[in-house]
């Protein structure tokens, strides 16, 4: 997302907090399909991603007042509302999700991450964060990059992890506790 | 796990909660934390600024028209259609937003009482959701109270829809002052403040507001009649957004809080 869109975004989210429900109307048209993609990526059921996608929506028309543009930018805030819902839900007990297929190894995700590679497009098309990011992601090491990329769009546990790229769990763990370290420095260096 | 003291360890569990590779009770744990800590829901905002973005990659899916009746139904009808574009005939919908936030609540289990959840359940199958509430004239004075002891009364804690206290009220019930106490409700600002409002048990009956809530820390409110009165058939009290200048006794803003109102004798 960019400065406008941001604004238009935060303008809107200010506006639910104060009851104005076509104003949320509005943001849910914006924002819903992008809010569904990634609940659908990480519960891979489509019954499961509509009703955290109700909730989500639910507890941002009543969050909507406590949303601050200066702490989180309106995606970011949103799409974490998402995430953290579709964590919870692969978390309960007898939820059956498909697990990630073999084939998968996220690497299909960095290919839509934004990089150098990529066309001015496509480049336009994503955001100065998301540049930013695929940067420093493909400047990993593959297997870390594999699994920060795995726990982040199929909300995959360390120990699912572990089992998917079949490497012991303390791996899988320095994996990416160092990956997430590495990004955290990268992203500081171009900032 | 002492990790306030070391910062990069908070950091470290910040990441892994953005992540998601912090699960079970490890994430519970560090949600009520970070509930407790600013100092951690920074870095955890920080983690959600690096991170996030990565979401960008996801294509959008259209979610089916079915999911947005679902939430219309759950905030309340007055939510106007997506895609339409109804910036002016938005301008009057707000004031739905008292039952939505009920009903909200009530869909949600964060009312627990069973005497809130009667209510809740009676509020849910009343059918509009804008009451007129009519303007009480105020009966009698303030009733002056010699006695030290202990004096039966009405108390009230509200918590906000993230399970924090942040009004408490207290009314001797021959009272007609209520006494309250703000916590960390900063004020709204933009010509609007906050109104307070008794909840009926019954489905027919009507919220009654109290009046608007000085911006001050601590203070009173002048009840319309003895507390006896005022809140005997209230279980509950709601705080509501509203113009500075009062609803007019029609809630229109989002519920801010809301809880039990207690005898206390």
């Amino acid at each position: 997302m960019e400065p406008q869109q941001n604004k238009e975004l935060a303008d809107l989210l200010q506006a639910c907090g104060q009851g104005d429900s076509a104003a949320f109307a509005r943001l849910y048209d914006a924002t819903s399909p992008k809010l569904f993609g990634v609940a659908i990526r990480m519960l891979r059921r489509e019954d499961l991603a509509e009703e955290v996608l109700q909730e989500c929506y639910v507890s941002i028309w009543t969050n909507a007042r406590t949303y601050s543009a200066a702490l989180s930018a309106p995606m970011t805030w949103m799409t974490s509302i998402v995430r953290n819902r579709c964590l919870d839900t692969l978390r309960r007990p007898r939820i059956e999700v498909p697990l990630a297929r073999d084939d998968e190894s996220g690497e299909d995700m960095l290919a839509a991450v934004p990089s150098e590679e990529l066309g001015p497009h496509a480049l336009l098309e994503r955001s100065s964060d998301a540049q930013a990011l695929g940067k420093c992601l493909a400047k990993l090491d593959g297997k870390m990059r594999q699994a920060i990329m795995l726990a982040f769009f199929e909300g995959l546990s360390h120990s699912e992890l572990a089992e998917h790229m079949r490497q012991p769990l303390g791996t899988v763990k320095t994996w990416i506790r160092r990956g997430l370290e590495r990004l955290k420095s990268c992203l500081a260096e171009n900032q | 796990m002492r990790y306030r003291d070391k910062p990069e360890l908070q950091d470290r569990l910040a990441a892994e909660y953005v992540l998601g590779t912090l699960r079970g009770r490890a994430r519970l744990r560090f949600e009520g934390w970070a509930r407790e800590d600013a100092a951690l829901r920074r870095c955890v905002e920080a983690w959600q600024a690096r991170l996030v973005p990565l979401a960008d990659a996801i294509d959008p899916v259209q979610p089916s028209r079915r999911v947005w009746k679902a939430i219309e139904a759950r905030i309340g009808a007055d939510a106007r259609s997506p895609g339409r574009d109804s910036s002016l005939a938005g301008r009057g919908t707000g004031r739905a937003g008292f039952w939505e936030s009920l009903s909200f609540w009530r869909t949600t289990g964060l009312v627990t009482s069973g005497m809130a959840a009667a209510l809740l359940v009676a509020v849910a199958v009343r059918e509009p959701r804008v009451v007129e509430v009519p303007v009480e004239v105020p009966v009698e004075r303030l009733v002056e109270v010699q006695s030290k002891k202990m004096q039966p009364a009405y108390v009230a804690v509200l918590r906000d829809d993230a399970g924090k206290i942040v009004f408490l009220a207290y009314a001797n019930r021959e009272s007609n002052e209520l006494w309250f106490r703000r916590i960390g409700m900063s004020n709204p600002g933009g010509g609007m403040g906050y109104e307070l409002w008794a909840l009926p048990t019954e489905p027919n009956e009507k919220p009654r507001s109290l009046g608007m809530i000085p911006g001050v820390e601590k203070g009173t409110i002048q009840l319309a009649s003895a507390a006896d009165q005022a809140l005997g058939n209230f279980p509950a009290l709601a705080i509501t957004m509203e113009p500075a200048k009062g609803s007019g006794g029609i809630a229109t803003g989002p519920m801010i809080a809301k809880g039990d109102c207690q005898k206390f004798w």
